[in-house]
């Protein structure tokens, strides 16, 4: 129990972290890129307005004691009105998780549907003319950013054979380019994962054994390969969760789907600070929680982890 | 006698393995050669200026008589933006990488050269570095600096060095330990001479399989950036902008996308196969050593 509090403390200490080293540099940012009462009161304010602003904003008190007033707010989760459209920032933020989260869930899904198979059957007869296939798939895919992938495929599926749409919010069918896209760019490294931890496994006393003692082939894969090699895998399939999360804003930038990372491209695009910061915050945590559940689950899962460290 | 293919590493093996690592080496080095020399001396290789537009010609489909990939809505010369594209790309993407290598090879270097605080430091500011979002970093350049070929090649070497730095890290961490490096300190020798005299030389191999794959993501990132309005100054002939803008006219040109999207292909496909060449190159070299 105590190392496992530990475990937890350290992953907590970091988180806070980052968050800090995120906050102070967009504290300053704030301060660097001119006067933050103009800013925030947007074009074409009085001066009254930017005093008010500036009065109650604490802008006019020493830039210390902004500072703390300012992680002080953070740590109340309270990041202050969006500079477009003055709604309170998380809120905003927090109106565009559902739909990342649909998102990331259709693009796990999907790329586990087809990379879990695909390098279950590479890695459990790993032949010279497979491997060579693994090789040029896994090459190819390195070399094709997302975005590239994105565009062709509205190319070739919305606009020359015009069977799906490309933008979000336009038909039902509206999740599947952006699923693949996504898929596409993260199926090659679950492959490849996949394949050698089946490989490895294959190479294990325990395997050897089961194999003297006769076990056919489809029971040594389903029942002694499988369980330890998917083990590996669920923590990079964690990794792509909350590379998901945040990653995600190219696709989302290319079929318009309103979500986390198109937020964030939007907010870096108008300088709204705010929306920045809780957007990053909002992930920060996200990701946080995924791997503290991903501990939990490998912990029930492997019995190994549980002796050692409870 | 017949020989025992079946042994892991046989002499055959090794020549066989060296041999196919020589070959994508050689390969993957001239494919991006060509391309260095392209974007040096550019405008041997396009007939129109890249920013030349000429509003009576726009989105005229590609032609051999004409513009060879096409012109785009402002009736630019798709062929030559392409072409401009490989100095803005490859230069960011060296810069970047020659950055980020200097950071991370310091900083790796350090944190497994000192014991105590300093590494524990260290070795924390590499953790944080990688998970920092390279969109922060991005948008406080872009606000401090300004947009432009400079801040973006910094941006970006700030955003690959943490990676650089854990590899050189744990390289250092295993030379460290070695007798040659042992010896050298119980002859008195200090460790700025050791550093580079024993361990920066043992790392070469090392860091130029992590440049070239570092360079392949640097090349992804820029474009990506550019493509999303946050890298290349608007209008610059960059491979990001020109497909940002084709993104409006797939419909009526949708050659405005093929340049770009082949010449990135081509770009990162021969940066990570030199990547993967200098890999298998250095491991048949090492196992022929340990033989």
């Amino acid at each position: 129990m105590k190392a496992r509090l530990k475990a937890v403390g350290s992953r907590l200490l970091q988180l806070v972290v980052l968050l800090g080293t995120i906050s102070t540099t967009l504290f300053l940012l704030l301060r660097l890129s001119g006067d933050p009462a103009i800013l925030l009161a947007g074009e074409g304010a009085g001066p009254e307005t930017i005093d008010a602003i500036r009065a109650d904003y604490g802008f006019d008190k020493p830039l210390f004691q902004q500072y703390l007033m300012f992680i002080w707010d953070i740590a109340r989760l309270d990041f202050g009105r969006s500079l477009v459209n003055s709604q309170p920032a998380l809120g905003f933020v927090l109106q565009y998780l559902p739909s990342t989260l649909h998102l990331t869930f259709l693009a796990i899904l999907f790329n586990s549907l087809i990379a879990i198979p695909a390098g279950v059957w590479l890695g459990a007869k790993p032949t010279q003319r497979r491997r060579k296939i693994l090789s040029t798939v896994v090459s190819v895919a390195q070399g094709t950013p997302a975005y590239v992938i994105g565009l062709l495929l509205i190319q070739i599926f919305s606009v020359w054979l015009g069977w799906l749409p490309s933008i979000a919010g336009t038909g039902t069918w509206a999740w599947v380019l952006p699923t693949a896209t996504l898929s596409f760019a993260l199926a090659p490294n679950l492959i490849r994962v996949v394949a050698a931890s089946i490989e490895d496994t294959t190479r294990q006393d325990y395997y050897r054994t089961a194999k003297a003692n006769g076990a056919a082939p489809n029971v040594l894969l389903i029942k002694h390969s499988l369980p330890n090699a998917l083990l590996s895998t669920t923590s990079l399939l964690g990794a792509q969760f909350a590379f998901l999360l945040s990653g995600a804003l190219i696709t989302e930038y290319i079929f318009a789907w309103p979500g986390l990372g198109l937020i964030l491209v939007q907010s870096i695009t108008n300088l709204d600070f705010p929306t920045i910061q809780a957007t990053v915050f909002v992930v920060a945590y996200l990701v946080f929680f995924v791997n503290l559940i991903l501990d939990q689950i490998f912990r029930i899962a492997d019995p190994r982890l549980r002796r050692s460290q409870l | 006698m017949k020989e025992n293919v079946k042994l892991p590493i046989t002499r055959r093996s090794i020549a066989k393995k060296g041999k196919s690592s020589m070959l994508s080496l050689r390969i993957s080095a001239s494919i991006l050669g060509f391309l260095f020399i392209v974007a040096l001396f550019q405008p041997f290789f396009y007939r129109v200026d890249p920013t030349y537009s000429d509003l009576m010609l726009r989105l005229q489909s590609p032609s051999l008589s004409g513009a060879w990939l096409g012109t785009d809505a402002l009736g630019q010369d798709v062929f030559s933006r392409v072409i401009a594209g490989f100095r803005w790309s490859l230069g960011i993407g060296t810069v970047g990488t020659l950055i980020g290598g200097l950071i991370g090879i310091s900083l790796g270097v350090s944190a497994a050269w000192n014991r105590g605080r300093l590494r524990t430091f260290l070795s924390r500011l590499i953790d944080i570095g990688i998970s920092f979002p390279y969109l922060i970093i991005a948008v406080t350049i872009v606000t401090v600096v300004g947009r432009g070929f400079w801040p973006l090649a910094l941006t970006l070497g700030l955003v690959c060095w943490p990676t650089i730095s854990r590899v050189v890290y744990a390289e250092t961490l295993t030379l460290r330990e070695r007798e040659y490096v042992t010896a050298a300190r119980l002859f008195g020798i200090g460790s700025i001479r050791s550093i580079f005299t024993h361990i920066l030389p043992a790392l070469r191999p090392t860091i130029q399989v992590v440049a070239a794959f570092t360079f392949a993501e640097l090349l992804i990132a820029e474009s990506g950036l550019s493509f999303l309005g946050l890298g290349a100054p608007l209008g610059t002939p960059t491979w990001g902008n020109m497909l940002n803008d084709s993104r409006s006219y797939m419909v009526d040109a949708p050659w405005m996308m093929f340049g770009p999207v082949t010449a990135i292909i081509v770009t990162i496909f021969a940066a990570n196969l030199l990547g993967e060449g200098l890999n298998a190159h250095e491991q048949s070299r090492s196992t022929r050593v340990s033989q």
